[in-house]
């Protein structure tokens, strides 16, 4: 009897210790407008490097535009740990909490953030392709809720890159998790533009860490170079890829900057504390007043040529004049 | 108190959705004892079927019973697997689980579908809750209904003592696969049910799906087993609820966010060790020496 | 209505360990008879049973029950024509489910398992008629959970299940082994009473000299995969000990009698 109470007891703690932790980011309705304070959720799918980056740009930016943590800006951060059923409970919470916006990185948790709420304003970033995503009618006017910064990278920009530094390239590989729906984009984003520079795409789909050795092994055979882009698995993986490559002498260029700094050889790309900073001032202007349905998805045209001098001296490649007067330069 | 009670409600939603996928994770783990990891592989199964049919007009409902059919087809090749061609009980669901990862992604064509748009089972003009709660108890209690038969009976030997179950004549390895069938069925059926929920079919949603069911069948059991009269169904139910409940105070507390999992960890330890609280008698007993000492002066 | 012709069963072969058990073993069990086996350790007693519930096939021979060649027919579908019994009492019994439940199981055995109710609550009285013949209270726990039981009661259980739709066959394997004295005559009681009634065909593999030689109307002695003793009729009723014994001796085998079988 006394083990069933305390069975029942135990219950009841847990019950009421999650619906009173339900309560608490309640926003403070009480103050007057002057005195205001905002309330916002962030909800990132997963831990990594990139996105984290993403969301100290998005903070800063608020900083810059007058929206100060601890100040008059709440921020409510919650990681979903990579399981998207977390993703929902997070939107579902913030919804409920009746946030003031919600800003969401990454594809999945824009997705349940839009599927919570059609009222709160959502600012997502790292999301690749917002109108695929079903998050947005269109890059211009997004037309409903939901808007925000696409980490869509410069593709023909990059590939003119790997002209300059490969002048003889023909076959380019694409390495990417099969499974990254942002990826699987840019794979058929990667195709269309290659046609138009005449380089040939060959797909190295891989679906975890563990088959990067392998897939890389069967694929160096068949290619001049190697394409990264914003694939999470991959990139947390660069400095084996870059490495393998280097042996093989086969040149890497990716999408951001990280995996320069990894071992890759260039990139023209996206820096992610950039794009969040972005993010960070379409947030800004929403918590002004101004409706998402009207604000266009930023691309970021701000692109870093960033230059790996170790990489390049291990592949023998000259940098062109062109290049190293604008490049910044790692090791 | 409104925020309050769309906190509970949307954790109740969750809890019943997945509740169907611990039904069935129950079915093969508790009753079957039988490791079956195809389970992140066939929830997916189910949204990946389900979403497709959506998109291409199909009714929602007949969308989710044709999840749950694809559910049936994945388990029985985990079955014909280990049954007809000897492969052992955990790498047979391992390799189902490696092959539905392709054969998912196939299916949809891409890694990601989104629903926004598309009819789906929430869109009657009844609140979602109810949705769901018909769906998890319907589930329930066809389940329940049929392991008090006598084809429930066997299945319930086969995972008991199968040595018994071939001495009445009959063949245990078609029981394995029939419960591997309708394990799989409800997993699916679960998949098809979130992703209409969700209003988006991923492929990477089934990860973390077997460690989630069985939390909550563990949660459950040890909540409530001296609770003679709550049948293991029903303590299966709970405890998905309580678990996705112990999630949302987890994220909800403030605490680091990337230590999510490990408060999970620990909450559920609590709520564990709660149902083992006999063992505490050493600390039962100094604490009622303590106070009797003290009143004595 | 058993015939086991020209039996060979090897085990282990071509290793170090190989075994060659039965060679050329033929053995017929008519019906009615109430056979007891005894023997040694590797005598090959409960492999013989094996081989004709099927749970081992043989190398080469035939079995053939009532006629028809069963020798290597799924041990399921044996299992639909015979009954057994194992030594340890937990084998024939589900723990996670009642009495009730189990016997309803064993009294379905034969006819379809579909989805009619599995709790047979019709024969609830023919259960317990079953159970107080055993004498030991069962058929007022027909609620409890078999893993409660003990192994005595466990294993009382398993033999009325067994024989509940009166088998073709009745197969016994030292099922008295695993328990204490006092709980090992009330079995045995058990079974020479439900064998008698319901003349059932049956073969015992035992340990125990006593019981050997008082049941049944055959005795059959096995060392190495051998029949070296096959007794029946009169001069089985005039069995002693010391006559057996003396058997044993005269077919040249006294190390197959062990210490554990005269003592028992």
């Amino acid at each position: 009897m006394v083990k069933k109470l305390i069975s029942i007891f135990c219950a009841s703690i847990l019950l009421s210790t999650s619906l009173l932790g339900g309560c608490s980011k309640a926003p403070d309705e009480s103050a007057n407008s002057e005195n205001k304070t905002y309330n916002i959720g962030i909800s990132q799918i997963v831990e990594h490097p990139a996105l984290d980056d993403a969301r100290k740009g998005i903070i800063d930016a608020l900083k810059e535009e007058g929206f100060v943590e601890g100040e008059n800006l709440e921020i409510d951060f919650q990681n979903a740990q990579g399981e998207m059923a977390n993703a929902q409970t997070i939107a579902d919470g913030f919804a409920a909490a009746k946030k003031d916006m919600i800003v969401a990185i990454a594809t999945p948790s824009a997705q349940a953030a839009f599927n919570a709420t059609k009222d709160i304003p959502v600012v997502f970033t790292a999301v690749t392709d917002p109108v695929s995503a079903g998050l947005v009618a269109s890059l211009d006017k997004p037309g409903g809720n939901v808007t925000g910064s696409s980490d869509a990278a410069p593709m023909e920009k990059q590939f003119e890159l790997i002209k300059a530094l490969v002048p003889d390239v023909k076959k380019l590989g694409v390495i990417y998790n099969t499974s990254e729906a942002n990826s699987v984009v840019q794979v058929d984003q990667a195709k269309a533009v290659a046609a138009k520079l005449g380089l040939e795409i060959v797909e190295v789909g891989i679906t975890s860490v563990n088959d990067i050795d392998q897939a890389l092994n069967s694929a160096i055979g068949n290619i001049d170079a190697l394409y990264v882009p914003t694939d999470n698995t991959v990139v947390s993986s660069i400095p084996l890829v870059a490495n393998k490559c280097i042996e093989n002498k086969i040149p890497v260029i990716s999408a951001e900057d990280g995996a320069v700094k990894g071992g890759a050889l260039a990139t023209e790309g996206i820096n992610y504390y950039n794009l969040g900073l972005q993010t960070g001032k379409i947030a800004a202007q929403i918590l002004k007043g101004e409706k998402p349905a009207a604000i266009p998805v930023g691309l970021l045209e701000d692109t870093t040529l960033v230059i790996n001098e170790t990489t390049a001296g291990k592949l023998g490649i000259t940098i062109p004049e062109e290049l190293k007067s604008r490049a910044e330069f790692v090791k | 108190m409104a925020q309050l009670l769309d906190f509970s409600i949307n954790v109740l939603q969750m809890g019943l959705i997945f509740a169907i996928m611990v039904l069935g994770v129950y079915i093969t783990y508790r009753i079957l004892d039988f490791p079956d990891l195809s389970v992140d592989g066939s929830f997916v199964t189910g949204a990946a079927v389900a979403s497709v049919l959506l998109l291409n007009g199909v009714n929602p409902f007949v969308a989710c019973v044709a999840a749950f059919v694809a559910g049936l087809g994945a388990g029985f090749i985990t079955g014909f697997l280990h049954v007809k061609l000897g492969i052992t009980n955990l790498l047979s669901g391992i390799l189902v689980m490696i092959g539905l990862y392709s054969i998912n992604l196939r299916i949809m064509g891409k890694s990601n579908l989104p629903l926004f748009s598309n009819e789906t089972i929430f869109s009657l003009d009844v609140h979602p809750l109810v949705v769901i709660a018909a769906f998890a108890l319907v589930s329930k209690l066809l389940l329940d209904f049929l392991l008090s038969t006598k084809l429930g009976f066997l299945i319930i030997g086969t995972g008991d003592n199968p040595d018994m179950i071939t001495s009445l004549g009959i063949d245990t390895g078609k029981m394995k696969i029939l419960a591997l069938m309708l394990s799989n069925g409800l997993v699916a059926l679960a998949g098809s049910i979130m992703a209409q929920y969700q209003r988006f079919a991923d492929v990477g949603m089934g990860t973390g799906i077997v460690v989630m069911g069985l939390a909550s069948i563990i949660f459950g059991e040890t909540l409530f087993r001296r609770v003679s009269i709550m049948l293991p169904t029903t303590m299966a139910l709970l405890g998905s609820i309580l678990y996705r409940f112990s999630i949302g105070a987890a994220l909800n507390l403030g605490l680091s966010p990337t230590d999510l999992k490990l408060v999970t960890c620990v909450i559920i330890v609590f709520a564990l060790s709660a149902g083992n609280a006999h063992r505490f008698t050493g600390v039962k007993r100094l604490l009622k020496g303590g106070l009797a000492n003290a009143s004595i002066k | 209505m058993l015939q086991l012709s020209n039996l060979y069963k090897t085990f282990n072969k071509g290793t170090v360990n190989e075994i060659n058990l039965y060679r050329g073993l033929s053995l017929n069990v008519n019906n009615g008879d109430f056979i007891t086996i005894i023997g040694g350790n590797g005598a090959g007693k409960s492999t013989l049973l094996n081989l004709i519930s099927g749970k081992i096939d043989p190398d080469e021979g035939a079995i053939l029950l009532n006629d028809s060649d069963i020798t290597h027919m799924p041990e399921f579908r044996k299992s639909k024509l015979m009954a057994r019994v194992f030594q340890d009492p937990s084998k024939g019994t589900c723990p996670s489910m009642t009495i009730l439940e189990n016997m309803s199981l064993a009294y379905n055995k034969g006819k379809a398992y579909g989805l009619s109710m599995g709790a047979n609550k019709k024969q609830v009285s023919l259960f317990q008629e079953l159970l107080s013949q055993i004498g030991i209270g069962l058929e007022d726990k027909l609620h409890t959970k078999v893993s409660l039981l003990s192994g005595g009661q466990r294993q009382a259980l398993s033999l009325i299940m067994s024989t509940m739709t009166s088998p073709e066959l009745l197969l016994l394997d030292e099922h008295t082994a695993a328990l204490d004295p006092k709980t090992s005559e009330i079995i045995i009681n058990l079974t020479e009473k439900i064998v008698t009634e319901k003349k059932i065909t049956t073969m015992m593999v035992t340990h125990n000299m006593h019981h050997a030689i008082r049941m049944g109307n055959r005795l059959l002695m096995m060392q190495r995969g051998r029949i070296v003793v096959d007794v029946h009729g009169p001069e089985k009723q005039d069995l002693t000990q010391a006559k057996l014994l003396a058997m044993f001796e005269k077919a040249g085998c006294e190390d197959a009698v062990s210490d554990r079988m005269l003592l028992d």
